[in-house]
């Protein structure tokens, strides 16, 4: 090189400088704050409402706990189950994390979740259900806890239904029964009964287990066979073509928000869902909505079961296992928090604070936890914990129901893709 | 936007000649390595070292949870023989591409030539066209053209058949018109085109009686079709990687019954909803080398229709 320096040079030289003070001021994450206090990072989805309250109770918590502050983060849930993905393979999952029942086994054998069973000294889970606490666990180890329970219901328009004159849905229906209620709203209220639920994975299930079975082996392979679908399928086809459930055009439309289900858009009388965001209906429907059982099998066997509505689970990457398990034993075990966060999270797991808050429930709260207090006791034990593949086959069940509904694929051909699909699925 | 791509007809003076000379030359490349390092480096890094990555990927079974195996080509095998899926989505992409690139470049060019022959207000109208390319990129617009097109919209009302997006006939012409809404950027090039054609042509033409007709096919499309090929290429590549107004349309699914399922709408499934990265990644790959082999097509097939006027020296 040249020993003198040229103008360019030593305006290339600072430009590089001033890159270099630029990136330096990018800040980086510490998990150790200011003031030496410990920092949680604490995600999860959900609603405006739902984030107002747990702000308010992680406030609460962090008043108990001056030695830890929480960042908390939400977002709507497909949005959630990308990021938290990414996340999560990174090495950089949250501390503490709300996760879905579909989650628990990639999450788990994937080796991002620590194993709550060893932080038995500040997580309590004994006023927890059993059976339900069972959930979060993959191969007998306590990964996750359950935060709400929740069950399938069928949630219908009180008026219109009581109008109609057809008699109101009894405990204990079959799915018989239910198809002539809604071959009977269809000609009384001049649409469809119901939403067409051949799309929905839960509600064959719920039909599934009616017969005895489930839609998972005890070694996760598949607890159906394609003639099981089939009929499915081709029961529900037929009330579609009936005009008793709703057209292909409005069940594809269904992405797992209330806004967009017949029910809510008036072009049907009732629809199935879980009960927590059966709430989301009230609004849409100012006369008033009301909740039954969901339709059982032949001879009586109930389908629709408890199920966490989700769970907190904690990064095995964390550096602080400890006060994340105090967090978790903070939101499902205190009574403080439990006045707070009401029923945002499906009605509490913990039993003593159930019983107490059961007095104190309002609006739908109170309609969710009459529900669930009619059908406690009747129902099976929920399944183990889905295999990993069932994330993608939820949406592989409905993409496969379009073809049938859409009439471009017998229910026989669409169950045999289905199950093809879902043995791939399954092996991988 | 590489515009200089475009094979200008018309020859450079020679700059280079006029440029002082000052500096040793090994100088000033190294300035301008220097100026270029951030350019080079997120390039290395955000484009050259993924692509690599993503081709071991592609012969892994990785899943973003546990650490990729090796499988060799069963990624490939599996797309190619085993997954109907698979098949549809590429014949949905066609389909796309053969409906929204030739109606976007033939609206692009009515435009440009009602432009060209304004007398006034020309620079409002072509912002005014050019807008929607812009918009376009956005997720609203996308979101806007689903309330437009659903059941229950302005489209719907008018014409009363129950809304485009839940019709599976005609949903993938409803994502096509998005793209084909945005046709500024061709539009603004085709114009550019049109103006650097020497009036004296079309002069001439009109002296030997030629027609309005007669002189576009003989005058505007022969001299225009340098400019039609920079644009046929470079919109048929963007078609072939349509993601953005297929994903908002249909709600992210691609559906209904899989109408809208496009190829990186697939590949996006595979990958974020499935967690299928090793196959996503093989995907990819096989759409590089498709799109790769769609240029190389259309470029051998220019040399019997594009004309460049310097040929004419000859």
């Amino acid at each position: 090189m040249p020993g003198h320096r040229t103008k360019g040079f030593c305006a290339s030289a600072a430009a590089l400088a001033l890159c270099a003070m630029l990136a330096a001021c990018g800040g980086s994450g510490e998990s150790v704050g200011g003031g030496g206090k410990v920092v949680l990072r604490y995600a999860w989805w959900g609603n405006p409402d739902r984030a107002t309250l747990t702000d308010k109770a992680v406030a609460l918590f962090e008043k108990r706990h001056p030695n830890v502050q929480v960042q908390t983060s939400y977002s709507g849930y497909d949005a959630y189950k990308q990021k938290l993905a990414v996340q999560a393979t990174g090495g950089d999952a949250p501390d503490v994390m709300q996760l879905d029942y579909r989650q628990i086994n990639q999450y788990a054998n994937g080796g991002v979740l620590l194993d709550l069973g060893k932080q038995k000294a500040v997580l309590h889970t004994s006023e927890i259900d059993q059976g339900l606490l069972a959930t979060g666990k993959v191969d007998g180890t306590q990964y996750a806890i359950p935060q709400g329970r929740g069950t399938e219901t069928i949630v219908y328009d009180a008026k219109a239904w009581k109008d109609s004159g057809v008699p109101l849905p009894q405990k204990g229906w079959t799915w018989d029964d239910w198809a002539d209620d809604m071959r009977a709203l269809a000609k009384k209220t001049g649409k469809p009964g119901a939403t067409d639920p051949g799309w929905s994975e839960d509600g064959f299930e719920v039909w599934l287990r009616g017969q005895g079975k489930s839609l998972y082996t005890k070694d996760n392979g598949l607890g159906f066979t394609a003639d099981d679908l089939t009929n499915w399928w081709t029961f529900t086809d037929q009330l579609r073509r009936e005009g008793a459930v709703s057209p292909a055009e409005q069940t594809t439309q269904l992405a797992g928000f209330v806004e967009n289900t017949p029910l809510a858009r008036g072009k049907a009388t009732s629809d199935n869902n879980w009960d927590a965001p059966a709430s989301g209906y009230v609004s849409f429907i100012p006369t008033g909505i009301a909740l039954a059982p969901m339709p059982s099998g032949e001879d009586g066997t109930p389908g629709q079961y408890f199920k966490p509505s989700m769970f907190m689970g904690v990064s095995a990457n964390t550096g602080h296992p400890k006060e994340s398990a105090e967090l978790i034993d903070f939101m499902i075990n205190d009574r403080d928090a439990a006045k707070i966060l009401g029923a945002t999270r499906g009605i509490p797991v913990n039993e003593t604070i159930r019983k107490e808050t059961e007095g104190r429930l309002k609006d739908f709260d109170k309609t969710i936890s009459e529900y669930q207090a009619s059908v406690d006791g009747t129902l099976k034990d929920p399944p183990q914990a889905p295999p990993s593949g069932d994330n993608a086959l939820q949406s592989t069940f409905q993409r496969d129901y379009d073809q049938v509904s859409y009439e471009r694929l017998s229910p026989r051909k669409a169950a045999e893709n289905y199950i093809t699909e879902a043995k791939a699925e399954l092996r991988s | 936007m590489t515009t200089t791509e475009i094979p200008a007809p018309t020859a450079r003076p020679g700059r280079a000649a006029t440029t002082p000379k000052h500096r040793p030359k090994r100088e000033r490349e190294g300035a301008a390595w220097v100026f270029l390092s951030p350019w080079v480096l997120g390039a290395c890094l955000l484009t050259v070292v993924p692509m690599a990555v993503s081709l071991y990927l592609s012969f892994t079974d990785y899943n973003l949870f546990d650490p990729p195996h090796w499988i060799g080509l069963r990624n490939y095998t599996q797309m190619f023989t085993e997954d109907p899926r698979y098949w549809r989505s590429v014949v949905t992409t066609l389909e796309y591409v053969v409906i929204a690139v030739p109606l976007q470049l033939a609206l692009a060019l009515v435009v440009a030539l009602a432009l060209k022959s304004m007398k006034g207000g020309k620079a409002f109208y072509r912002s005014a066209f050019y807008a929607p390319s812009l918009l376009g990129a956005s997720m609203s617009i996308a979101l806007v053209w689903r309330q437009v097109f659903n059941d229950g919209g302005p489209v719907d009302n008018a014409l009363g058949n129950g809304g485009w997006i839940n019709k599976p006939g005609w949903s993938l012409l409803a994502v096509a018109l998005l793209t084909v809404w945005q046709f500024g950027a061709p539009m603004v090039i085709f114009l550019a085109g049109l103006q650097q054609i020497p009036a004296e042509l079309y002069e001439a033409a009109a002296v030997d009686g030629a027609g309005k007709w007669r002189q576009f096919l003989s005058i505007t499309v022969p001299m225009l079709s340098p400019v039609l090929f920079f644009n046929l290429v470079l919109q048929t590549i963007q078609a072939f990687q349509v993601f953005t107004p297929a994903f908002a349309v249909s709600g992210g699914k691609g559906g209904p019954a899989d109408s809208t399922l496009v190829y990186t709408l697939y590949l996006y499934d595979r990958g974020f909803v499935a967690s299928h990265m090793g196959y996503a990644s093989a995907m990819a790959w096989v759409l590089l080398l498709v799109i790769g082999a769609v240029t190389a097509v259309l470029f051998r097939s220019s040399r019997s229709w594009v004309f460049y006027a310097s040929e004419g020296d000859r």
